[in-house]
């Protein structure tokens, strides 16, 4: 199985590469549509032409489209993302302190989604034919009808401002100080370094975005768990389980839920991608300093180096959470494991 | 009029019986209808400001002014004008950009559902690529690209978002591929573009209807989205996206003002996901089968 | 009794108001005997199984009668007695074995749950599941056990639920059409084991069939449906001996034999209505079908009587059934082999190459769907193609339409050489050669009006056809299959499965095709309905010297048919030539083997026979 896994993970790295590639080239050609000049944008006031032309070589800005591409792309290879035009720091740095928190709040919102997504499917499934299961219908409606950053701002107001709640403004506390041995992740540097007050104030400060986001996922799963549930109950073999006498809540736990489970899972997938996004403008909604808030002041600059790092950094991203969840897939469909043996 | 076949008739009753159809319809209509009205509707022009009456409350609050029902926002403009402009451009951009995406998404997914092979090949492996960004983000980089303005965005929505009916309508093209008309019809000597053109669109069209009127709603928040980080329309436009961003830095001093927009969008995207819900039951052959 | 069911009434609870979709059926099923439940698809025979288990689809419901079990009123008495029963003392067999196992849970999991549902203490489990599974002649029990079913055949499944509703010695087994999902091979088998298993724990079984000669065989008491009536009941081999009700003679009749001389079958007409037609059918349900009805058959419905002990006929007691006019012999045979050849096939043979991995490296071996063979078919002649499921027999099909590219060989129509596709050869191959399919429901375009459907090869011709010519051509075509003109307007939803299946093969008869390739087009009809087809095919024959490759599972409709055949196994042909000589005088082992899984009319004969196995 471990091996299974290992061989499934190194052939999604695999497919990874050319898929990367092309998302690369694709995001360097878009960019280079540019109608406006960042060098102009970012040079300052009383400049020489001089002074321009020094600074578009020095981002290299003066060569060849395809020539451009290989080098940043031969950079990007010794982990150099070249540098901010806009902040005038390593692209790399910025990257670096902007991740690990963009990480954090997407585990915390994913985990949240996918338990309220489970528990509401089930509970749309066990209240069926009741007015329960109405309520919960009409939730995921609503809750699919208004964006996360709707929700981002709404949380905010309800939450945050009119009945001040939860804090809406950056990862911490500001009277707060971080602890040395920083991995940048907040919430292990808190535990790592015993310090309670660093670990709620981080909570506290996630729990907004980390909701918006949740919400984002959730009613989606819902819907698709309980319509998977409907389906699987119907199958001959629960059918036949009924006829053996089998138990209804056996039945619900050892025959349906697994195989509803199943769509649901790959689902998950496809969600976790789309949270990514989703961070973009939640972060930059609450001020969370992670990899969101970095694209929009870059977009907003014309920051090129920046938008393609962390652009191709969203990829890898989508792209490593699908073969995570592949990975659950196969070791939870037998089929697949099977198959996978024999070749 | 046309005859329908007894399917298509079934399928118009069950549309009609639908409360989840009948209820976005009606909602869509109200809505194309204030759209076009808005001259009419709209008590004052929505970039008319008036200094002195900035941040007025709407009416069943105390201080507030009937002039401005809804109130006024920084610069002393009428809310409820704003949000009923801002209707135009919603809907402009639902309607372009869903029906470019669907063009675009339909046919690619038709021929690389019929013709399998390499050419299925190509296409898939682009939709993977493109299902690679975060939407959003491919939105930003393209229009860092093109330049902002409102028509940019409709062709970042059709860029973006011809992947989900490729990938949708493709899987159900593959589905109807499985059925015997299709080598039945070769056998009797349709050429392809005939099979693609009377044999697989007419399968295939019911649920194109349902991601077309899903991703209308889906362009609504694209939109939002653009005008909100300042990417779409001019900043001084009604759009309710920039209403939003407006309202979003005067939150403790008037938060309802903020709440409109956001209820329209609302709105306007519950519309077309009940209309898009309630035409994929009463359309999905499979769904109605199993209840029927 | 196990089972006694007394004036059981089921209906359906509509809008329209009630329609009784089982009535008044009675009968008893005594320990160790095997009740048969007999009837078409629709006529109400799966019910009691659902009355057993409190499975009545939404909307049905019993609203008279009684049915008990060993004393328990199974109708009214608590959910909480019928759960301790189902599993323990009453099971059931399924009709499709492949989806009615978990695909999660190997089949250890699964008997285990069950064992445990019977209060078997676990450290006895194993050592029982590998004796029921022996019991059931399943070779390598412990490597059954720790499969998924989805590595298992369909009929090795079928034995695992088998040993399943056997291994708590049950009273009572429901085996709702056990053996129709599966080969032919198989079903022998099924049998043998069920009726064993059934007579050492003297277990009373409800043994639920379509086929009226396999239940013949197969149980004690026979209980025939019709439109949720009781039309006949009595001993099995009264009732296949000497059956009283018409339709049950239709039944019979309707089935060609595998022996003896061939006669032209007698057909009914139409088909057996929906449920939603029920209660339109005054007095004798059978009555509008029925080639012996009069004036007493509309006005009050017949009583079951008794005509010989035990033997009881629903029908007017002033019917005479006049004996059934012996039916036109045919003669088929003698000038099929001398007109002039069509299709001409040689070495045609299909390999499919294996899926590629991400690697480029090829999975596992590819399959050779068919291997070389030949294949000759002359105008008038009638080529039967005999195989089970996986002998290539609809790949070859595929092939000779041009829908697979064939590996090696080649095809010529009229002598003229069509395996290089141009312009000219695709002309051809549609003016000579043209497809009916298996599943009319899957090879009509829902969306099409039958108008539309037969002539719809008009629409790809280059020269524009007047709507008025399509709608000539389109009457002659249901003329010529039989249909009435009234249905050019209507879909094919608002078709039964038998005109559904004549408009299919009047829409490949609209280019006047010489040849037809036919797949499996009647198995999924009802007896009464592919008697139909199959004299239609004989009409074309008498009519057009039409040619005929006539693909097939079912021997007795083979030999009905075709005056020469040729048996498939795996890709391979195994044994060709004329019909008449191959039954009289089978060489191959494989095709003795298929011969003796087919239930035989002769209820002397013993069937199943002890050793049936082909794997």
């Amino acid at each position: 199985m471990a091996f299974l896994a290992l061989q499934l993970l190194i052939k999604r790295a695999f497919l990874a590469v050319p898929i990367l590639l092309c998302v690369s080239a694709l995001v360097f050609l878009i960019l280079r549509l540019l109608p406006a000049d960042p060098i102009a944008m970012s040079v300052p006031p009383g400049a020489t032409q001089a002074d321009y032309d020094m600074l578009r070589i020095s981002f290299g800005l003066d060569r060849s489209l395809p020539e451009q591409y290989l080098i940043w792309l031969g950079k990007l290879l010794h982990g150099d993302f070249g540098g901010s035009i806009f902040f005038r720091r390593p692209v790399m740095e910025l990257i670096s302190k902007a991740l690990p928190a963009t990480l954090e709040l997407v585990s915390f919102g994913f985990m949240l989604g996918v338990v309220i997504g489970i528990a509401g499917g089930l509970g749309m499934f066990m209240l069926r034919g009741r007015w329960g299961e109405q309520v919960l219908d009409g939730s995921t409606t609503v809750m699919m009808a208004i964006p996360e950053f709707l929700w981002a701002i709404l949380l905010i107001l309800f939450l945050g401002v009119l009945v001040p709640v939860f804090p809406f403004i950056g990862r911490l506390a500001p009277d707060l100080t971080l602890p040395p041995a920083a991995t940048g992740f907040l919430l292990v540097d808190a535990a790592l370094s015993l310090r309670f007050d660093l670990l709620m104030s981080v909570l506290a400060h996630m729990a907004l975005p980390a909701l918006a986001l949740a919400i984002g996922i959730a009613p989606l799963l819902m819907r698709v768990l309980r319509s998977s549930l409907l389906e699987t109950i119907h199958e001959d073999y629960v059918t036949q389980a009924r006829l053996r006498g089998t138990s209804e809540t056996r039945i619900v736990i050892r025959h349906a839920f697994p195989n509803a489970a199943l769509p649901t899972l790959s689902l998950i997938g496809v969600q976790g991608g789309f949270m990514f996004g989703g961070t973009v403008l939640v972060e930059m909604i609450f001020a969370y300093p992670g990899l969101g808030n970095l694209m929009i002041d870059a977009v907003r600059n014309h920051d090129l180096p920046v938008i393609q790092a962390v652009a191709l950094i969203y990829c890898i991203l989508v792209l490593g959470i699908n073969a995570v969840v592949d990975v659950i897939y196969l070791a939870v469909n037998p089929r697949l494991r099977l198959k996978g043996r024999a070749a | 009029m046309i005859a329908l076949s007894p399917r298509a008739k079934a399928a118009w009753q069950r549309c009609l019986a639908s409360p989840r159809v009948v209820a976005g319809a009606g909602l869509i209509v109200m809505l194309i209808v204030v759209a076009i009205l808005a001259p009419w509707l709209a008590p004052h022009d929505p970039q008319e400001q008036e200094l002195l009456s900035i941040l007025l409350p709407p009416f069943w609050m105390p201080d507030a002014d009937p002039a401005y029902p809804l109130g006024t926002d920084t610069l002393g403009r009428c809310i409820l004008s704003r949000l009923i402009y801002g209707t135009r451009i919603a809907l402009y951009v639902a309607g372009l950009a869903a029906s470019g995406a669907m063009l675009v998404g339909t046919v690619l997914a038709i021929v690389a559902g019929y013709f399998g092979g390499k050419i299925d090949w190509l296409i898939s492996r682009a939709v993977d690529i493109w299902m690679a960004f975060p939407p959003v983000v491919l939105a930003l980089i393209l229009l860092v690209g093109l330049g902002a303005g409102v028509n940019k965005v409709i062709l970042a929505i059709v860029l973006i978002d011809w992947t989900r009916f490729c990938r949708v309508i493709r899987s159900e093209v593959l589905v109807t591929m499985t059925l015997d008309y299709i080598p039945a019809a070769r056998i009797l000597g349709f050429s392809h573009s005939q099979i693609m053109l009377k044999e697989i669109l007419p399968a295939v069209t019911p649920l194109i209807i349902t991601v077309l009127s899903i991703e209308m709603g889906i362009a609504v928040i694209v939109e939002a989205i653009m005008s909100f980080v300042g990417m779409s329309v001019e900043s001084n436009v009604a759009a309710w996206g920039v209403m939003i961003a407006d309202a979003r830095t005067t939150m403790h001093q008037s938060p309802l003002s903020v709440v409109f927009p956001i209820a329209a969008i609302f709105l306007t995207v519950l519309a077309f996901n009940l209309l898009g819900d309630g035409l994929r039951r009463a359309l999905d052959g499979r769904l109605v089968q199993r209840n029927g | 009794m196990v089972l006694q069911a007394r004036n059981l009434t089921v209906s359906l609870q509509s809008k329209d108001g009630r329609i009784d979709v089982l009535r008044d059926v009675s009968f008893d099923l005594a320990p160790g005997k095997v009740l048969g439940l007999v009837g078409e698809s629709g006529a109400g025979k799966s019910m009691i199984g659902r009355v057993v288990s409190r499975n009545l689809p939404k909307n049905f419901s019993v609203t008279h009668g009684s049915l008990t079990f060993a004393g328990h009123d199974v109708i009214h008495g608590s959910d909480a007695m019928l759960a301790g029963l189902l599993g323990d003392r009453i099971s059931f067999v399924p009709q499709e074995p492949l989806t009615a196992l978990n695909p999660l849970m190997t089949i250890a999991q699964q008997f285990g749950e069950h064992l445990d549902r019977i209060g078997i203490r676990r450290a006895h489990q194993h050592a029982q599941m590998v004796k029921a599974l022996e019991d059931v002649r399943l070779l390598d029990p412990k490597r059954v056990l720790s499969s998924y079913p989805f590595q298992l055949s369909g009929g090795m499944c079928q034995r695992v639920l088998i040993a399943m509703a056997f291994v708590s010695q049950p009273a009572l087994v429901v085996a709702d059409e056990p053996t129709t999902a599966l080969d032919v091979s198989t079903q022998a088998t099924i049998v043998q084991i069920m009726r064993r298993l059934q007579q050492d724990h003297d277990t009373a079984l409800l043994f639920i069939t379509h086929d009226l000669r396999l239940a013949a065989h197969v149980c004690d008491d026979i209980l025939v449906l019709y439109a949720g009536e009781v039309v006949e009941r009595g001993p099995a081999r009264a009732i296949s001996g000497d059956p009283q009700h018409p339709y049950t003679r239709a039944l019979q009749a309707a089935n060609p034999s595998l022996d003896g001389p061939l006669t032209r079958l007698p057909s009914l007409p139409d088909n057996m209505p929906g449920i939603a037609g029920f209660s339109a059918l005054k007095g004798c349900r059978f009555g509008p079908r029925c080639p012996v009805a009069d004036q007493a058959c509309v006005g009050a419905v017949p009583q079951l009587r008794e005509t010989s002990p035990g033997h009881w006929v629903r029908c007017s007691p002033a019917c005479q059934h006049g004996k059934p006019v012996a039916a036109p012999v045919i003669e088929h045979r003698a000038d099929d082999l001398s007109g002039e050849v069509i299709l001409q096939a040689s070495g045609l043979s299909k390999y499919f190459e294996p899926p590629r991995n991400w690697l480029g490296r090829r999975e596992g071996p590819g399959l050779h769907a068919v291997r070389p063979m030949d294949l000759c078919v002359r105008a008038g002649e009638f080529v039967g193609i005999v195989g089970e499921s996986g002998s290539g027999k609809s790949t070859l099909a595929r092939l000779l339409m041009g829908l697979e590219t064939p590996t090696t060989g080649q095809i010529s129509l009229d002598g003229r050489d069509i395996s290089v596709s141009n312009p000219q050869t695709k002309q051809l191959r549609l003016d000579t050669l043209q497809m009916v399919f298996q599943d009319p429901q899957s090879a009509l375009n829902p969306r099409r009006s039958v108008e539309e459907l037969v002539t719809q090869v008009m629409e790809s011709h280059i020269k524009a056809v007047t709507p008025e010519a399509r709608r000539i051509r389109a009457q002659d075509l249901l003329r010529e299959t039989g249909l009435s003109p009234e249905l050019l307007h209507r879909y094919p939803s608002q078709l039964s499965g038998g005109q559904k299946q004549r408009v299919n093969i009047a829409r490949a008869l609209c280019v006047t095709p010489r040849l037809l390739i036919a797949d499996e087009i009647v198995s999924g009809l009802d007896v009464s309905v592919q008697a139909q087809i199959l004299n239609l095919l004989l009409d074309l024959k008498a009519r057009r010297q039409i040619g005929l490759v006539f693909i097939s599972h079912d021997l007795s409709v083979v030999r009905y048919l075709c005056s020469s055949m040729i048996v498939m196994r795996h890709g391979k042909v195994v044994e060709q030539g004329p019909t008449e000589q191959v039954f009289s005088n089978p060489q191959h082992a494989y095709t003795k083997a298929l011969f003796a899984a087919a239930p035989p009319a002769d209820l002397e004969s013993l069937w199943p026979p002890e050793q049936t196995s082909l794997s």
